[in-house]
């Protein structure tokens, strides 16, 4: 049996069918780690797919946490929270995913529902602002002679009051530093390297268990995005009007979300 | 007397030596690059297919290079690197679906795993390649072709009236002489080079890497590009007919050709967007970067 055979024949295997080809199956896999590997995360996904088939929403503790970290972040308010899933009537939109890579991917699945996810909050953050904000979209714009993130003074958000801190941000790894950045940083709260989210540690440890020759490089591109994702984050704290820095900050999410998919596509 | 001939003596002793240390050294390398070639292993195989086949190619460690051929086969060579046996070449053929990949064996690296494709395939066959070291290239085709890969260098070359579709981390990516087709390519770090590239519909974007585009966006086409910090520089003709719109939110825009002024909702920002028209509109090219700077120049 070869490893094209086993690809065949898993999706009956894994049914619990195919018994006239189990003792086959069974010795190859003890002499292929690629296949071994591939069944035992297959088994995996199927087992945990079983227990996901259970609940069709998420529980409501997510949606109250997402809700909570938006507005820590300041990035909604309570009038505008929006009701959340769970609330809602059937008819109601449901979060999007991205479409897929048409390639079938076997290993790592669980990290494509991430990936997407990022997106999706990325659209979230993006989409979802207070209608105050929206109302200053439209307002005339800044004068051009200074930058607006020095210039504009933002009110009514969260942000209003660390706008005006002065503090150098600490240098990043790999950045190269321009003159707007320069700017921004000055102008930012102070830039502390946040620790990296679950996700983005259970990527890197996927990373180093699968090609760990190129961790180091994935945590550089992953640190240059979210880097990338907190400056327009602060931006847009401090410029809500901002319809193309909000335009950026999804970008920024669909980044992270490429560089997911490029890594667990090379690590198959 | 004695003495020169001492020394003529000595003379030749030292140029025999070195004559039989050159021919060492040579042996050596003779044998080294002969060993090499040996290591190599080349197979081919070849596909017989209709129209419109499809064709995957997919390697961790390698190039993929690919060429038109005849019109019905498809004609794959791949050569192994190294005779480790950490690698093989698996192949199936579907109908008009072919798929070839390098699998790799446990204890395959990027020096025992590495596997070179070249491919003749009908120009007309959709194509998807992936390799995380590269290079990838393709050339003179005009079927639909995707590209995918971590640090690939990736080229795109005469092709028309096809999609083209890349992906990458940080390989640079340089598409020429491409038209008349949907163009996406999105990458993280890497440079994109546009040259001669037209078609209905042309996207590119970067987080840090820079996107260049040499040509005259065509005529009744849409082009975004968009990075976050990389600069962004469109070299155009002075015939060149288009509605430009361009915005860096923190970094500069700059344009060395008059533009009319046309409208647009989010009004210009001296230094830091321009909107404006040129010849007859026909394409719409939006240029955006978050802290990257915008250059518009004439050739």
């Amino acid at each position: 049996m070869t490893c094209s055979d086993i690809q065949r024949a898993l999706p009956e295997v894994l049914d619990g069918g195919a018994n006239g080809v189990a003792a086959e199956f069974e010795t190859h896999l003890k002499s292929c780690p690629d296949c071994s590997d591939l069944v035992s995360d297959l088994k995996l996904i199927t087992s945990e797919a079983r227990q996901l088939a259970a609940t069709e929403e998420p529980a409501p503790r997510v949606w109250l946490r997402i809700a909570a970290e938006l507005r820590a972040e300041g990035l909604i308010s309570d009038a505008t929270i929006p009701e959340p899933a769970f609330a809602r009537t059937s008819a109601a939109p449901r979060p999007v995913l991205l479409p897929a890579s048409p390639r079938r991917r076997w290993s790592a699945w669980w990290l494509a529902p991430v990936a997407a996810g990022l997106v999706a909050a990325g659209s979230y953050v993006v989409r979802h602002k207070p209608a105050p904000q929206v109302a200053q979209q439209q307002a005339p714009p800044t004068p051009t002679t200074a930058p607006a993130p020095v210039t504009t003074p933002v009110t009514g958000t969260p942000a209003a009051s660390s706008a005006s801190v002065q503090a150098p941000a600490p240098q990043r790894l790999g950045r190269k530093s321009t003159p707007a950045k320069d700017l921004l940083a000055s102008t930012a709260e102070p830039q502390v390297e946040p620790a990296p989210s679950a996700e983005d540690q259970q990527f890197l440890s996927v990373v180093s268990t699968r090609a760990p020759s190129m961790r180091a490089t994935y945590e550089n591109q992953l640190n240059a995005v979210n880097a990338d994702i907190r400056e327009t984050q602060a931006y847009v704290k401090r410029n809500p009007g901002d319809a193309d820095a909000r335009q950026h900050l999804m970008d920024a999410y669909q980044q992270k979300a490429l560089l997911y998919q490029i890594a667990l596509d090379r690590i198959q | 007397m004695a003495s020169l001939r001492r020394a003529n003596l000595h003379r030749a002793s030292i140029q025999r030596a070195c004559a039989q240390h050159t021919v060492v050294v040579t042996l050596v390398l003779a044998t080294g690059l002969a060993s090499a070639a040996l290591a190599e292993t080349r197979k081919e195989y070849r596909f017989t297919v209709g129209a419109n086949a499809n064709v995957s190619v997919e390697t961790q460690y390698g190039a993929i290079s690919v060429k038109p051929g005849s019109a019905n086969q498809v004609v794959v060579t791949a050569t192994i690197k190294s005779d480790s046996g950490n690698v093989e070449v698996d192949q199936h053929q579907s109908g008009n679906r072919i798929e070839i990949a390098s699998h790799l064996l446990q204890g395959a690296d990027q020096q025992t795993g590495q596997v070179d494709y070249e491919l003749l395939i009908p120009p007309d066959a959709t194509l998807n390649l992936r390799s995380s070291t590269g290079p990838l290239s393709a050339e003179r085709l005009h079927g639909d072709l995707t590209m995918e890969g971590s640090d690939a260098v990736m080229n795109v070359r005469n092709v028309e009236n096809g999609h083209v579709h890349v992906r990458t981390m940080r390989g640079t990516v340089t598409l020429a002489d491409v038209s008349n087709g949907h163009i996406e390519i999105s990458s993280i770090s890497g440079d994109i080079h546009l040259k001669s590239v037209t078609g209905p519909m042309v996207q590119a974007s970067s987080g840090s890497g820079r996107i260049f585009y040499d040509g005259d966006f065509g005529s009744g086409g849409q082009y975004k590009f968009t990075t976050h910090r990389g600069d962004i520089e469109a070299l155009v003709p002075v015939n060149v007919s288009a509605d430009f719109r361009a915005h860096s939110v923190l970094g500069r825009v700059q344009h060395d050709f008059p533009l009319k002024p046309m409208h647009s909702r989010f009004p210009a920002e001296a230094g830091r967007s321009f909107f404006g028209t040129t010849g007859e509109a026909a394409s719409e090219v939006v240029l955006r970067s978050f802290s990257g700077r915008i250059r518009l120049k004439q050739h």
